[in-house]
């Protein structure tokens, strides 16, 4: 054997003195383009913003807002391969909120507070024509289908949960979630495993059908945006002018977003209404303390997100019940020489962490789905139709169904 | 736009045509991703077995062939099939874009068809509806909720450590080495720093001040105590240690605010040494610097008093270790590891190291040590995986399990006045003195020296080491920068005066202050740059604490906080 | 009288009697809708406060720590990217030019040379080149390089160490969460400030 010497401690060789003036070669090693760039892209974000809520707002076109999600789909899509997006934002600003070790850059900042500023100015402008994977999303959905009410609004639950779960997996420094479940990042890229590709191709597909999939049933910013939007000062209009209930618009928006208005000769009680107020009024706290409480039993199963615990847990195992550690972070592990007690404390570390964590996310889930209850108790007589502003993405196909808005353009 | 039927025709069946294009590139894509991620050719146990056939075999020049042969054809195959896939993403992408573009064609010749239903929705007795199923799901969550306090809870692992107090925990992970070479940017608990180690986390600290002019001096306040010993930091608190009329003290300083919170009093316990040793007579009895974690903070005198606080000024047990006689002085600084306080005790009569327990003082170990006394602290560093108690000594370098004081490995070392205390990183231990040299040892039983040199040996200030370079600043008022592999001198540096204080490591700087009180920050490279020059206007032997971008300097008679203005 | 006229008028016998309520109730909901927006504005304001001291403005990469590296070979699997921006690297100072190269050899091959079945790179990446006796030059082809790590491990075990891996920041999409870094059994990728994205070996 050649290699018959014991592995030894490193330079065992010393560096030649060459006679032949041999240069030692310099390895380059490239960089990536500037930093500065980023605040190119900021200054893209703001205007693209700007122009979609004029699109939206003022000049009333629906091909405007269209032509806006091509550019930013090339743009922050195709060219700047989605990263960093404003989805993913939000991780980076909970890690740095609750981590002292990290701090944030100052573009991710940028790209999260902006298009919240822009929410809450003119509604969700972001979703309709800015958002890489809004707009793909948008520009494939050409056949759409509208689905049942129950089934939209239990699914349009889940953004909420994702929102919650993602800020606690990043303040734990245990993953970034959204980053790792980003469908579209692997088309931006034209390569990426090709599992992301595929759960990517399959949104997009049923896309066609069910617009915005992605949007409305998963993603945690646009679950951001919705709570911004429904306070925004100057918002989205079906039709410039008075609304003359002529109910052309009623089944034309895609994503159910559309309130009609209300059929006056059917009213309830004002008794009836009162005491229900009281009641889910008094509910909100109950659900917020149930989402806590749930939260934060079910700590210790979401703590196996972090790798670190998932790592303990198996060395445990092996330790308590002598099955065989065998993944490649416990061969690393065993390796490295790190006792078995830093791990566990580590574990418990990351535990604790965990548990101050989870009652918060709880909190925010049952106050949302409280809130979400107690909003329809209100009594809201409304006298036109009108866009819901936490869902409505902006995106103005409801323009040309208005009959008010041809007459008006003719 | 307006389309013709017969326009429609064409472009429903281009986008026919492109989808299915689409699709059947999509599939070879993910096949080929498949086959590159999954089933790699390369790693094809048939190519594995040829070459395992040949090794046993190796005179058959056959199966050379066949393994040339094998080799080569595996490689063909990865290397299309990365042809394929990077090709066909742009066949993809240009397939899905005119699917895209023909079928948005046709639909949006389709005039908008507005749907009725024949009923206009009726809102209240939907929203019954919707009230409904959420009152069932909330419901459903806070029986769940309810059900899974009951069975959840039995299941929970044990942590044994409250959520309070895992905060900080966290710090102790640390020093304990997950991070060998981080440290925090809010405590400073050690001389030297987090493991004495002599770097320092956090950023934001300025270069640039003068204390004559008040420029970027937050504050400045007597101390009233004398004492050569160095800030340390917990949280918002800040402790040092003096001498004052003969009574030894603490002193518990608000970093932010900088206020005395309290003072306590080292020499009026039952038992406490009231002889003050022979020393140098610059140096004085309060030279070692205190330890802290988030509890407690313990200090060690001149005379062997050794006191326990916690951070109210109660003093949670005191005691005298035996006064300790050398020629310069007792001055090695205390650690704590875990819920064990360090002491390394010198004298001439005797030098070992010992473990006390922090909560109660009860001495939980001993171990005797060889040699002569020296003057350098001990260094609590993570090597091999295992945190170990370095100290350096004349003439052995020692290492210490900080848990049961047991002597891991023992390496001979230097001669002489031995003062410097070592510098650590992920891989060696430094030690240097003066009139003897500077040398890096591989840590451990098996371990030797890895290379040597003495142009450049402080006698008072400690080398500091990360895992590219090694630090350090002289009596002679030398800075030297060495390779920490390899040993080249990358750079020195002349400045006008000798340096007592030890570097500190911290934001990608290196902070060194001479004797009269200039702190010269260079970058803590390979090249010398330096980027400030600060003069404190008082003289210092103290080595600097970081804290949350502030610096914190001990001159003469002031403590100062640095912090932009 | 169609639906929407009928709707009208309703509507406009409604409005009348809500005449006197309006104010009212129009004060209300306003005072509502304010108070939400001061709500849901607060944090956006108070956001950056926070951040404050942790905010970076050059951004972070991501990076190999070649000295935390256990050459597990998950870089090359697990990458967005195929073929993987973590590569091999070869630190030229650092290295022995020694003939019998432990990173370009697979361990156990029986005679020295160019041989397909004495070379330890998969792909055929490192270029063999004769110096002067007794020594050899090793050098990289990225272009075919996966990152794959074996020539890395090969070399700390029997060599110098010089050969070691870095993601290549030309290549590299900086991911918000590296997918190397989440599965790396040793925690060796990690971020690094943008204007020193390399840890070099020297």
């Amino acid at each position: 054997m050649i290699f018959a010497q014991e592995r030894q401690q490193q330079q065992r060789f010393p560096r030649p003195e060459f006679e032949s003036g041999y240069q030692t070669p310099t390895h380059q090693l490239l960089n990536q383009r500037g930093p500065m760039w980023e605040y190119a892209d900021v200054a893209v974000l703001i205007a693209a913003l700007s122009l979609t809520s004029w699109f939206a707002i003022k000049k009333r076109s629906r091909k405007g807002i269209l032509w806006m999600s091509v550019f930013s789909l090339a743009y922050f899509g195709f060219y700047r391969q989605g990263c960093i997006c404003s989805v993913g934002s939000v991780q980076n600003i909970s890690l740095a909120l609750f981590n002292n070790n990290y701090s944030v850059p100052l573009s991710a900042i940028l790209f999260f507070i902006i298009p919240l500023i822009f929410a809450l100015l003119y509604g969700r402008v972001f979703c309709a024509g800015v958002c890489p994977l809004g707009a793909i999303q948008e520009l494939t959905g050409f056949r759409p289908v509208r689905i049942h009410k129950s089934v939209e609004a239990v699914l349009a639950s889940i953004p909420f949960i994702y929102l919650g779960l993602s800020v606690l997996f990043a303040a734990t420094q245990s993953q970034f979630i959204i980053c790792r479940y980003d469908p579209f990042v692997g088309i931006f890229r034209l390569n990426a495993p090709f599992t992301m590709i595929i759960f990517g191709v399959l949104l997009l597909v049923a896309g066609i059908f069910v617009n915005r999939p992605y949007c409305r049933y998963l993603c945690p910013y646009g679950a951001l945006q919705n709570i911004f939007s429904r306070f925004s000062g100057k918002h989205l209009t079906i039709t410039p002018a008075e609304c003359t209930n002529c109910r052309l618009c009623e089944e034309c928006c895609p994503y159910d977003a559309i309130l009609p208005s209300d059929d006056l000769k059917k009213t309830e009680p004002k008794e009836i209404t009162r005491k229900r107020f009281i009641l889910y009024l008094v509910l909100i706290p109950i659900m917020t303390i149930a989402g806590a409480i749930l939260l934060y039993n079910l700590s210790p199963a979401l703590s196996a997100v972090n790798s670190n615990v998932r790592l303990a847990r198996e060395i445990r195992l092996e330790k308590e019940k002598g099955v065989p550690a065998l993944s490649k972070s416990a061969a690393a592990f065993k390796e490295s020489g790190k006792t078995e007690e830093q791990l566990f404390s580590e574990e418990s570390v990351i535990l604790g962490r965990f548990r101050k964590g989870t009652p918060w996310v709880g909190m925010f889930l049952g106050l949302s789905l409280g809130a979400g209850l107690f909003s329809m108790t209100i009594r809201k007589t409304r006298t036109e139709y009108k866009p819901d502003q936490g869902k409505c993405f902006s995106c103005g196909k409801c323009f040309e169904y208005c009959p008010i808005e041809s007459k008006i353009s003719k | 736009m307006k389309l013709s039927d017969k326009d429609i025709k064409i472009l429903s069946g281009v986008s026919q045509v492109a989808a299915v294009f689409t699709l059947i590139v999509a599939v070879t894509m993910i096949l080929g991703l498949i086959q590159l991620k999954v089933v790699n050719p390369l790693d094809s146990p048939s190519l594995a077995l040829i070459k395992e056939q040949y090794d046993r075999d190796p005179s058959e020049k056959n199966i050379a062939e066949e393994v040339r042969a094998m080799d080569l054809l595996a490689r063909r195959a990865y290397f299309s099939s990365r042809w394929q896939v990077e090709t066909g993403s742009y066949l993809l992408i240009a397939g899905a874009l005119i699917f895209v573009l023909t079928r948005r064609l046709i639909a949006g010749s389709e005039k908008p068809e507005p749907a009725f239903a024949s009923e206009k929705p009726d809102i209240i007795s939907q929203k019954k509806k919707y009230r409904v199923y959420l009152i069932s799901a909330a419901t459903i969550i806070t029986v769940i909720a309810i059900i899974s306090s009951f069975v959840l809870r039995g299941s929970l692992p044990e942590t044994g450590v409250k959520i309070r107090e895992a905060g900080q925990n966290t710090k102790e992970v640390k020093n304990a080495g997950t991070d060998a070479l981080m440290a925090g940017s809010t405590n400073f608990p050690f001389f030297r720093g987090e493991g004495s180690r002599g770097i320092a986390g956090g950023t934001g600290y300025p270069v640039e001040w003068n204390g004559n002019d008040g420029k970027n001096i937050k504050w400045k306040i007597p101390v009233p105590g004398h004492g050569k010993n160095s800030p340390v930091i917990w949280g918002n608190k800040l402790f040092l240690t003096g001498i004052r009329a003969g009574t030894l003290e603490v002193y518990c300083i608000d970093k932010i605010k900088g206020e005395i919170i309290w003072t306590a009093s080292a020499s009026d316990f039952p038992g406490a040494s009231k002889e003050i040793p022979d020393s140098d007579p610059e140096a004085g009895m309060a030279v070692p610097t205190a330890a802290v974690n988030g509890e407690v903070v313990c200090a060690i005198f001149g005379n062997g008093n050794l006191v326990c606080f916690d951070f109210d000024g109660k003093r949670l047990w005191a005691k005298n270790i035996g006064v300790p006689k050398s020629a310069y002085g007792y001055a090695a600084s205390l650690l704590i590891y875990d819920k064990i306080l360090i002491v390394q005790y010198d004298s001439d009569a005797k030098i070992a190291i010992k473990g006390f327990d922090l909560s109660s003082g009860d001495q939980k170990w001993e171990t005797p040590r060889t040699g002569r006394p020296v003057w350098a602290s001990p260094v609590l560093a993570s090597l091999d995986g295992q945190t170990q108690v370095i100290i350096n000594g004349n003439p052995n370098v020692s290492s210490y399990d900080p848990e049961t004081g047991a002597e891991l490995w023992s390496q001979p070392g230097l001669s002489g006045d031995v003062a410097p205390s070592p510098a650590v990183n992920s891989r060696f231990v430094y030690v240097v003195t003066d009139y003897a040299k500077l040398m890096a040892l591989k840590p451990g039983k098996t371990g030797s020296e890895v290379w040597s040199d003495n142009t450049f040996t402080p006698d008072a200030s400690s080398p500091v080491a990360n895992d590219q370079f090694l630090f350090l600043t002289t009596g002679a008022g030398d800075a030297a920068c060495y390779n920490a592999e390899k040993g080249d001198t990358l750079w020195s540096h002349v400045f006008d005066n000798p340096f007592y204080a030890s570097p500190i490591i911290c934001d990608d700087k290196l902070w060194m202050l001479d004797r009269s009180g200039i702190m010269y920050v260079a970058s803590a490279s390979g090249k010398f740059t330096l980027l400030a020059e600060s003069p404190l206007g008082e003289s210092s032997d103290s080595s600097p604490a970081f804290s949350d971008g502030r610096i914190y300097l001990r001159g003469k008679d002031n403590l100062y906080c640095i912090a932009k203005d | 009288m169609d639906y929407a006229q009928e709707n009208r008028i309703v509507l406009n016998i409604y409005l009348l009697r809500m005449e006197t309520g309006k104010n009212k109730y129009q004060s209300r909901r306003d005072f509502v809708r304010t108070a939400g927006k001061i709500l849901v504005a607060s944090p956006l304001l108070v956001l950056p406060v926070l951040l404050v001291k942790k905010t970076n403005v050059k951004g972070y990469v991501w990076q190999i720590d070649p000295y935390k590296c256990t050459q597990c070979g998950q870089c090359k699997t697990n990458c967005v990217l195929t073929p993987s921006a973590s590569k091999c690297t070869h630190a030229f100072q650092m290295c022995g030019y020694c003939d019998l190269c432990g990173g370009f050899l697979r361990q156990g091959a029986k005679t020295i040379s160019t041989a397909a079945e004495n070379q330890l790179c998969p792909t055929g990446a490192i270029k063999r080149r004769f110096i002067e006796e007794p020594y050899f030059e090793y050098t990289i082809d990225e272009k075919l390089c996966d990152g794959c790590a074996k020539c890395v491990k090969g070399c700390g075990d029997f060599g110098n160490g010089s050969l070691y891996m870095q993601i290549r920041h030309d290549i590299c999409v900086n991911c918000n969460e590296c997918s190397i870094a989440r599965t790396c059994p040793s925690n060796a990728v990690i971020r690094v400030p943008a204007d020193k994205p390399y840890i070099r070996k020297t």
